[in-house]
């Protein structure tokens, strides 16, 4: 470490962040290796809780002619330390900076981390706009959820990866590192990438507009480049790469485990998820790949707690076996297995208390909205008598908190929906008080979440118009007032992040503007609240002439092109309108493994669930 | 069993509470014959003989765990070396009888050395008289504000040696210096700016002086 960095570290907080050196983190030898930075675009304990960077970090050390290192953003005390003492900001591993590398790869996890995007890159020394990138600057990939919708990050961004990126990352960085070796010019390697599937290049690719501003087409300027991009998936979870050996970190991650992705895909189509429809089809890993896996983790970091990781994990369908082996296996080495609280049924519970395992930390329940009616609308398979019957098997085995999630501002939501939220808390309440005093534990405490519903690009919602700001705030009062109930508290949050958020989730090229100019004013880290600065983005849109409202409040048209329909998920378009007119109808749509529902998967051979 | 271990280099910006997660997982790695708590929760036994603060090294360190059964000291030293980084390693492990005071009891001093940028030869001429000093009094700060404490009797023997300042602070119940408290003193006395500095916790020593090891 440079005698500077090492006077710097010594005046911020939480310095391990930085030093890298964990047990399992690998560095290898730069010489003839193609050489890549996984650029998480938050600060290290989030970026050490995510899975995925760990998977990617395996997948690329495990070939010989790669190699991956880590980075993450800086908080403000180094941000400003690095800005201050001119050092660039590095790789954990080898400390180079970002600018060093082949190719430098940020995940898209959530909107509100674009800013991070742009500071990372500039600190990194790496020229914001891939057009004014030289030939020696490193390659800029991106990947994740919200690559779905590229747009508003196109002139940052060289390439996207759409899709698992288990196999494809080794393949862009061989393109990448093979056209340098043999001397290619940077547009010419930036073709080659485009010709790797589920790969999209926006520099590639030109939008025009109508009058009313809408899309008019995507017109390629390569006759190489395909339209649209289709996803990439992997097929055998048990065959694709999976981390056995994972960095751990030394200052504690916002979660520290041993993280097991029990399953890709979830078939239950709900109409507001966008993994949902995103991660289709379902895969399974099996129950023995499972138990090898989490033995060679616990080997190798000597962790406490293992989770298992899907998006339904209740619909795993060997999950009492799996519970079962695990449990089996790892009783004498003290590690407990945390399952996500979501439909714990009686079977469960009972295979669950045989061994103890499970931590009383709380039942989680997402009814999602507050009446039948809006959950027939978002197709959320949830009733009020499944919602009885879990707290009260919950109470009856000796919960006593009760956490229920709800969004406000759902497509048709009327102020009677709004107050059925109420009425669910409060039988929630009768369903405690309804268990004789002895029968319960004590200290009742039910929380209610409410969080701003954000429509997202690939689902039946996505020509649905957010509520307006003042809409969110009436809405957010209104159960304020209704929540006032004993033993019940409840959660908002200020609706300004989920606006901005619905601008990104399904903007187009000219919020680049908007976020480049945000960026200029000042935004990053927009996600820690204590530096989220609206009134900086407000003059951001100001500045750029462009309408938020466009983006975030306006309902879209069935024949309007979305930007986003640059890519192919799998899912189809007349499968999502079809899936939007039922929900204006309040029909709901069965999960799918009961029946084809034709989504669209099946048009790719061997794909889906037989 | 005890262990002596070193906290070196980048090490020494790990806080005391991730070390000693990092050490609990460590041994936990090791396959070694750990004990744990009774409980719902329960939770590896491990004590740490005084906690590092952030920024400072320590080249030999103190913990002690109980086991469940005796295991010979090279053993354990070498299943646990072969699962702890470089820079973090142990360097030597006691097996304890069941009387043995905990480490953290027998505790009174440890030595330290500080290793200062910059002026090191006007710390030196200015040491003698800065000890001489009937009572040194320093701003401390607790949890309910500041208050004024005397370094003095809590510093045990100081001299510049080989580029560094020694020290031999007092570490105890009763009253611990710190050394960046010392650094910070000698230098208000010296009236020098406070440099830069590195500083390294050598021994962790016993009423008698002698290293918690050596039991």
């Amino acid at each position: 470490m440079s005698r500077r960095l090492e006077a710097l570290l010594e005046t911020v907080q939480r310095p391990a962040r930085y030093t890298g050196g964990e047990v399992n983190a690998i560095q290898k030898d730069w010489a003839g290796r193609t050489t890549f930075c996984f650029a998480f675009p938050d600060t290290y304990e989030v970026a050490m809780s995510h899975l995925g960077m760990k998977v990617l970090y395996e997948a690329v050390n495990r070939e010989d002619d790669l190699l991956c290192e880590r980075a993450m953003m800086p908080w403000v005390d180094l941000l400003e330390g690095l800005k201050r003492e001119g050092i660039p900001l590095f790789s954990l591993e080898s400390r180079r900076a970002l600018s060093d590398f082949d190719a430098v790869g940020f995940t898209l996890q959530y909107e509100m981390s674009y800013t991070n995007i742009l500071t990372m890159l500039e600190l990194g020394g790496i020229a914001l706009r891939g057009a004014e990138r030289g030939e020696e600057a490193p390659f800029v990939i991106a990947g994740g959820p919200c690559a779905f919708n590229p747009e508003p990050l196109a002139p940052f961004i060289d390439a996207f990866l759409l899709g698992d990126g288990e196999t494809a990352t080794s393949e862009m960085l061989r393109v990448i590192g093979g056209g340098r070796k043999q001397g290619l010019k940077r547009e010419d390697i930036l073709r080659k990438l485009a010709g790797v599937a589920g790969v999209y290049v926006p520099a590639l690719y030109e939008p025009t507009y109508h009058e009313d501003g809408t899309l008019a087409a995507f017109t390629p300027l390569a006759p190489e480049v395909k339209t649209p991009v289709r996803k990439r998936m992997e097929l055998d979870l048990d065959a694709a790469a999976f981390p056995e050996k994972t960095p751990l970190p030394f200052t504690e991650a916002v979660h520290d485990r041993i993280v097991l992705e029990i399953m890709r895909g979830c078939t239950r189509g709900c109409r507001f998820c966008q993994a949902g429809m995103l991660y289709r089809p379902v895969r399974e890993r099996s129950p023995e790949k499972l138990l090898e896996l989490a033995k060679g983790l616990f080997a190798a970091t000597g962790y406490e707690e293992m989770s298992l990781s899907s998006l339904s994990t209740g619909d795993y369908s060997r999950l009492l076996e799996l519970i079962g082996s695990l449990n089996a296996c790892f009783q004498d080495s003290r590690v407990s297995l945390s399952l996500p609280s979501l439909r714990i049924d009686n079977q469960l519970q009972e295979a669950l208390t045989d061994t103890a395992k499970v931590k009383k930390s709380g039942l989680t329940l997402a009814p999602e909205a507050g009446s039948q009616r809006l959950r027939d609308v978002i197709n959320k398979g949830v009733t009020e008598e499944d919602l009885v019957r879990s707290v009260t098997e919950a109470f009856e085995n000796g919960w006593s908190n009760v956490k229920l999630y709800f969004m406000i501002g759902l497509p048709t939501e009327t102020d009677e929906d709004l107050l059925g939220i109420a009425d669910l808390a409060k039988k929630v309440v009768a369903c405690y008080f309804a268990l004789p005093r002895e029968k319960r534990a004590k200290g009742l405490k039910v929380v209610v979440s409410a969080s701003t519903f954000v429509p997202k690009p690939f689902t039946p919602f996505q020509w649905a118009a957010q509520d307006s700001l003042d809409e969110i705030r009436r809405k957010q009062a209104l159960l304020r007032e209704a929540l006032k109930i004993r033993g019940v508290t409840f959660n908002w949050h200020d609706p300004e992040t989920s606006f901005l958020e619905a601008c990104f989730a399904r903007g187009d090229r000219r919020m680049a503007d908007v976020l480049f100019r945000a960026y200029e004013l000042g935004c990053r880290l927009d996600g820690w609240n204590e530096h989220f600065i609206y009134a900086a983005w407000l003059q951001a849109f100001a500045d750029t002439g462009v309408d938020p409202a466009f983006y975030a409040n306006r309902e879209r048209g069935k024949k309007e092109l979305l930007p986003w329909e640059l890519a192919d998920i799998g899912v189809t378009r007349g499968y999502l309108w079809r899936e939007h007119e039922r929900a204006q109808k309040g029909h709901i749509t069965p999960d799918c493994r009961l029946g084809c529902e034709g989504c669209g998967l099946r048009r790719f051979e061997g794909v889906c669930l037989p | 069993m005890l262990v002596v271990y070193e906290k070196m280099g980048p090490h020494r910006f790990i806080g005391h509470l991730d070390l000693q997660r990092a050490m609990q997982r460590a041994l936990r790695r090791a396959g070694l014959p750990v004990s744990y708590s009774q409980g719902f929760n329960p939770h590896l036994l491990l004590s740490f003989a005084a906690p590092l603060s952030v920024g400072i090294q320590g080249a030999r360190e103190v913990m002690e765990l109980p086991l469940t059964r005796e295991m010979p000291e090279q053993e354990f030293l070498s299943r646990l070396n072969a699962v702890l980084p470089e820079g973090l390693k142990a360097l030597a492990a006691r097996a304890l009888s069941d009387e043995a005071a905990p480490a953290m009891a027998r505790l009174a001093a440890a030595s330290y050395t500080l290793v200062p940028e910059d002026h090191l030869e006007e710390l030196a001429a200015a040491l003698p008289q800065f000890l001489a000093q009937a009572a040194i009094p320093y701003q401390k700060r607790t949890k309910s504000g500041e208050r004024t404490e005397d370094l003095r009797p809590l510093v045990y023997n100081a001299r510049v040696k080989d580029g560094a300042l020694e020290a031999l602070l007092a570490i105890r119940e009763s009253g611990t210096a710190k050394p960046e408290q010392l650094l910070a003193s000698l230098c208000e006395f010296a009236g020098l700016s406070l440099p830069r500095c590195l500083i390294t916790r050598t021994a962790l020593l016993d009423e008698r002086l002698v290293p918690l090891e050596n039991l």
